[in-house]
C-alpha cells in the first residue's frame, strides 16, 4: 500500500486487537459475497408479533385522511388534467405540449417520482 | 449532511475507567461515538461503507465513511462500488457492514486491547427482535462488550431538551430522520410506545426528490447534480411553505416575491475564447498577401496565354506557307505534296486555317464573330443542311450531321434565352403592376400581400408536411419505436411501394389477365412516378419567394417565417443548437423546488407513499393515546418538540403549528418548540443518560445474554427517567 494511503488512515485494518473474532475468520474469502442478509420486509415476515403490543408494523401511520392533491409532474403546480397516453398530470396546455415531446424514458422517470411508473417484471 | 472532518484517532482511550460507558448514536445517516458525560461525540462519520479495489494490486479494501481524499481516487477504483449502508429503512439488517462500521469506530476511538466498556446504543423505536438480537450477538461475541443498553434516539433527544427546560414532562417529540419520521408522545417523562406513530418519509426522500427533479429539468447537467450536491442544496435553500397552495400561486403568477425567492446555482463555466477582431495591420497584411497570390495567378495565366498565342501563330504561319508552296506547285504534284504533309485536300487546309485563326482570335480575347454570323445567315453557316444526302461525299454527310446537331443546340439555347427574357419581362411587369397597386392604396396592398404570403406559405408547408408524411407531431411514439423502414418514405413513395409489391405478388396467381383492360396500363404510370414531379409545388415556391422578397422590400417589420422544423416547440426543454452557450446555460435555478421538495414530509403522496403527513401524524398519535383524557392531551400539545436532521427546514415550525391547529379543538393550547440542536441532541441525551448512577441497572449484560439467551432481549426495555 502506498505511503500516501497509509498516512490518510482511511483504509480499515484487516485485523484489530480488540476483536475476539476477526473479520477474515467470520467471513472467509470468497464465501462472504454469497452471504445473504434478509431485508427488512423478510425480517418482519419472520417476526412473531403479538397484536396488542406495539411493534414495528402497527406503529406505522395509516393513509392520510385528507384527499391527496394532484400536482403537475413537470412544473409542480396544481394539475387539473391528466394526459391519457402518458398518464402524466399537467397544469396547462403549454406543459401538455412539452409532455408530448418528452421521450419515453423521461415520462417513466417522471412517473417513478411518484411511484406510478410501469414496472416490468 | 455536513462534510465532516476526517476523524482523528483518539489517544486518550486508556484514561477512561472500564466503568465509563461508550455512547453510540447509530443513526441512519451519521454514526456518532463518544464517552458518557462528555458534551460532544468524539467521532462522527457518515454511516456508510465502500469497498473499492486497489488499482494495481486488485486487492479489495474497506473504507468506512465518505472520504474525499484525492489519494482514494488515485489508488482505488471507486467507479464500480458505491456507498453501502447497514440500514434498510431505519432498521439495521446488514451486519457485515455494521461490523466494519463498529471496527472503524472503536479503532478511531483508540481501543487497544479489549473494548471493556458498557455500551449505550440507539436504535429505532420498536426495532424488530431479530435486528436487536443480531446487534447484541455482534457486540457480545465479536467485541466482548461487558454490557449493552438500547434506547431510542428520539427519546434521548426529548429527555435532553427536557433537562434544558425547552419541553415539559408531558409532551410529544416529532423526530424526522433520514428515512423515517416519528411522533412519540411522552407522559411523566416516559415515552408512550403504544401511541407512537411512524411514517416512512424523511430527509432521504427530500434529497432524492430534489435530485431527480433537477436532473430531469436539466438533463445536460445531470453529472453535476450528485447526491452530495443535492444534499447541500437542500440544507442551504429548501424551506417549508406555510401554505403550499398559496406559495404555488405566487410562483405560478411569477410575482416579484417569487422572483426574489428564486435561487440560482452557477455551474463552473468558462466562456469560449473570444474571436479577436483583427487589427488594421493584420488586415492590410492579409490583403497584400491575397493580392500577391492573385497577381501570381494572373501572371501565370498571361504567360500561358502568350505561349498559346505564339503556338497558334506558328501553326498559322506554317499553314500559310503550305498554301504558298501549293500555289507554286503543278497540278499533278499537288496530291502527293498534300499526302506528304498529312492533308487530303486544299479545303482541309483552308478549314484548318479557319479553325486556327478562330482560336487565335479567341485566345487574343477578341470577340467571336461566330455568334453574330449565326443570326445573320444560318444558311451560310450551315451550308450542307439543305443539300440532299445523295449529292454529298461521305465526309460531307458527316459534316452535315455535325452541322445539324450544332444548329439544333444553338437554336435550343436561343429559345431558352428568349424564354428567360420573357419571364423577366413578365416579372417586371407584375412588379410594376404591384407597385401601381401599392401606390394606389398602400395599406390594402400590404394586407393583401400578407394574406397571400400566409396562404402560400401554408400551402408550401402543407406540401412539405405531406412529403415528410406529417406524423412528426407525436414525437413520443417515434422516439420509442425507433426509425423503421416506413419512416423514411413519404406518402406518395409509400403508395408506390405498395403498388409495386402488390403487382409483384399478383403475378402467377390464377390466370394472368393483366393488360386485358386498358386501365391496367395506368398502373405503370403510377409506378414509374417517383414522387419528385410536383411542378405546381415548385411554382408555388417560386411565387412564395417572390412575395417574400417583395414584403421584405416594403415592410420593414416583416420577418419571413423560419423553415418548419419537425421538432419545433421542444426548444423549451433543450438548448437551441446554433446559439453559443452562455453562463445562463450553466445555471441551475431553484424556484418552486425550494419548497416543493420538503413538502414531501407533509404530503407523502407526492412521492407515492400513501401515509399521513408530519402534522397529521400528531393527530394519529394523540388518538392512539386512548386512555388519556383531553386535559392531558391539551397539556401534551403545549410541549411539542421538533428534532432530527430533517426538522431543520426553515418554516417547519410555523407549518406544523398551522397543521396541528387544524386537528385540535378550537382555541386549544398549542406550543411547538425546536430542539436546541436537532442533530446532536440524541447523542447528547444518551451521553447524559449514561452518566446516571442507575445506568448499570438498565443494561443487558453478557452474562444475561449467555444465561437467558436472546429471548430475554425481547422484554428488555430501558426506563428513560432515572
Amino acid at each position: 500500500m502506498e505511503a500516501e494511503v497509509v498516512r490518510t488512515e482511511m483504509v480499515l485494518p484487516t485485523s484489530l486487537p480488540f476483536k475476539r473474532i476477526q473479520m477474515s475468520d467470520k467471513y472467509p474469502k470468497g464465501q462472504s459475497r454469497a452471504r445473504y442478509w434478509k431485508h427488512l420486509k423478510q425480517l418482519l415476515q419472520a417476526e412473531s408479533f403479538s397484536p396488542d403490543q406495539p411493534n414495528y408494523i402497527n406503529i406505522e401511520s395509516p393513509p392520510s385522511v385528507y384527499p391527496s392533491k394532484k400536482f403537475c409532474d413537470i412544473t409542480g403546480f396544481e394539475a387539473p388534467y391528466v394526459d391519457p397516453r402518458t398518464k402524466l398530470r399537467y397544469a396547462n396546455p403549454e406543459v401538455f405540449k412539452r409532455i408530448r415531446m418528452l421521450p419515453d424514458e423521461y415520462v417513466q422517470r417522471y412517473l417513478s417520482l411518484r411511484n406510478a411508473a410501469v414496472v416490468l417484471r | 449532511m455536513p462534510s465532516m472532518a476526517k476523524p482523528l484517532r483518539q489517544s486518550d482511550y486508556h484514561r477512561f475507567s472500564s466503568a465509563t460507558p461508550i455512547v453510540i448514536d447509530n443513526g441512519g445517516s451519521t454514526f456518532r461515538i463518544g464517552w458518557a458525560g462528555e458534551s460532544d461525540p468524539r467521532i462522527s462519520f457518515r454511516n456508510v461503507v465502500q469497498r473499492p479495489r486497489h488499482r494495481s494490486t486488485g486487492e479489495t479494501v474497506t473504507i468506512v465513511g465518505d472520504h474525499h481524499d484525492p489519494a482514494l481516487m488515485r489508488y482505488f477504483d471507486c467507479t464500480r462500488t458505491s456507498y453501502r449502508s447497514a440500514f434498510d429503512s431505519n432498521v439495521v439488517y446488514q451486519y457485515e457492514i455494521m461490523e466494519y462500521v463498529l471496527d472503524y469506530a472503536f479503532e478511531r476511538l483508540g481501543a487497544g486491547g479489549q473494548v471493556d466498556h458498557p455500551i449505550l446504543m440507539t436504535e429505532c423505536i420498536c426495532n424488530p427482535m431479530s435486528s436487536r438480537s443480531k446487534m447484541a450477538e455482534l457486540l457480545f461475541e465479536t467485541y466482548g462488550i461487558p454490557s449493552i443498553a438500547f434506547g431510542v434516539d428520539a427519546a434521548f433527544s426529548y429527555k435532553f431538551n427536557q433537562q434544558l427546560g425547552i419541553c415539559n414532562e408531558d409532551g410529544l417529540a416529532i423526530y424526522s430522520g433520514l428515512s423515517t419520521s416519528h411522533a412519540i408522545p411522552f407522559l411523566m417523562g416516559e415515552p408512550v410506545i403504544d401511541a407512537c406513530c411512524r411514517i416512512n418519509v424523511g430527509g432521504y426522500h427530500v434529497t432524492d426528490y430534489l435530485k431527480q427533479l433537477l436532473s430531469l429539468k436539466y438533463p445536460n447537467h445531470m453529472a453535476s447534480i450528485t447526491w452530495e450536491k443535492a444534499e447541500d442544496l437542500k440544507m442551504e435553500h429548501c424551506y417549508v411553505a406555510l401554505d403550499y397552495a398559496s406559495e404555488l400561486q405566487l410562483f405560478k403568477k411569477g410575482t416579484k416575491e417569487a422572483e426574489e425567492k428564486t435561487r440560482c446555482w452557477q455551474l463552473p463555466w468558462i466562456p469560449p475564447p473570444q474571436e479577436e477582431v483583427p487589427s488594421e495591420e493584420e488586415l492590410a497584411r492579409k490583403a497584400a498577401l491575397k493580392e500577391k497570390q492573385g497577381q501570381r495567378l494572373r501572371d501565370m495565366a498571361a504567360a500561358k496565354k502568350s505561349i498559346k498565342i505564339s503556338e497558334l501563330e506558328n501553326e498559322l504561319r506554317g499553314l500559310e506557307d503550305l498554301l504558298d508552296q501549293l500555289e507554286e506547285l503543278d497540278d499533278h504534284e499537288v496530291s502527293s505534296f498534300l499526302s506528304r504533309n498529312g492533308y487530303l485536300s486544299t479545303q482541309e487546309i483552308d478549314s484548318a486555317i479557319n479553325r486556327v485563326t478562330q482560336s487565335l482570335r479567341k485566345a487574343k480575347g477578341e470577340n467571336d464573330e461566330n455568334e453574330d454570323r449565326l443570326d445573320a445567315s444560318p444558311a451560310e453557316k450551315y451550308p450542307l443542311i439543305n443539300v440532299p444526302d445523295d449529292m454529298l461525299t461521305p465526309e460531307q454527310v458527316k459534316e452535315k450531321r455535325r452541322q445539324i446537331f450544332l444548329k439544333t443546340t444553338t437554336e435550343g439555347r436561343l429559345r431558352a434565352k428568349q424564354k428567360r427574357f420573357e419571364e423577366e419581362l413578365q416579372r417586371e411587369k407584375q412588379n410594376q403592376l404591384d407597385e401601381e397597386k401599392r401606390l394606389e392604396n398602400p395599406e390594402l396592398y400590404l394586407e393583401q400581400l400578407h394574406t397571400k404570403y400566409k396562404e402560400l406559405s401554408e400551402k408550401v408547408d402543407q406540401r412539405k408536411r405531406l412529403k415528410t408524411n406529417g406524423t412528426r407531431g407525436n414525437g413520443n411514439q417515434n422516439s420509442s419505436g425507433g426509425v423503421g423502414r416506413g419512416e423514411r418514405l413519404n406518402a406518395a413513395q409509400k403508395e408506390r411501394m405498395r403498388l409495386l409489391t402488390t403487382a409483384a405478388f399478383d403475378r402467377g396467381k390464377g390466370e394472368d389477365t393483366f393488360g386485358a383492360r386498358d386501365e391496367d396500363w395506368q398502373l405503370y404510370k403510377l409506378m414509374s412516378k417517383d414522387g419528385d414531379d410536383d411542378d405546381d409545388g415548385q411554382e408555388d415556391e417560386a411565387e412564395l419567394a417572390r412575395v417574400t422578397s417583395r414584403l421584405q422590400d416594403i415592410d420593414p417589420v416583416f420577418v419571413p417565417k423560419p423553415e418548419m422544423s419537425p421538432f419545433q416547440g421542444s426548444g423549451t426543454t433543450e438548448l437551441p443548437r446554433l446559439r453559443p452557450l452562455s453562463a445562463e446555460d450553466y445555471q441551475i435555478v431553484l424556484g418552486i423546488e425550494r419548497f416543493r421538495c420538503p413538502e414531501v414530509l407533509f404530503q407523502p403522496s407526492m412521492v407515492g407513499i400513501d401515509q399521513a403527513g408530519l402534522d397529521e401524524m400528531v393527530g394519529i398519535s394523540l388518538r392512539r393515546l386512548s386512555s388519556v383524557d383531553d386535559s392531558v392531551k391539551d397539556r401534551i400539545c403545549t410541549s411539542i418538540l421538533l428534532t432530527g436532521g430533517s426538522s431543520l427546514f426553515p418554516g417547519l415550525d410555523a407549518r406544523m403549528e398551522a397543521g396541528i391547529r387544524r386537528l385540535r379543538p378550537y382555541l386549544s393550547p398549542l406550543k411547538i418548540v425546536r430542539a436546541s440542536d436537532a442533530i446532536l441532541d440524541a447523542w447528547r441525551g444518551a451521553a447524559t443518560y449514561a452518566t446516571s448512577s442507575q445506568f448499570s441497572s438498565q443494561t443487558f449484560s453478557i452474562q444475561d445474554y449467555y444465561e437467558k439467551g436472546e429471548n430475554a432481549l425481547r422484554e428488555y426495555q430501558i426506563k428513560y427517567s432515572l
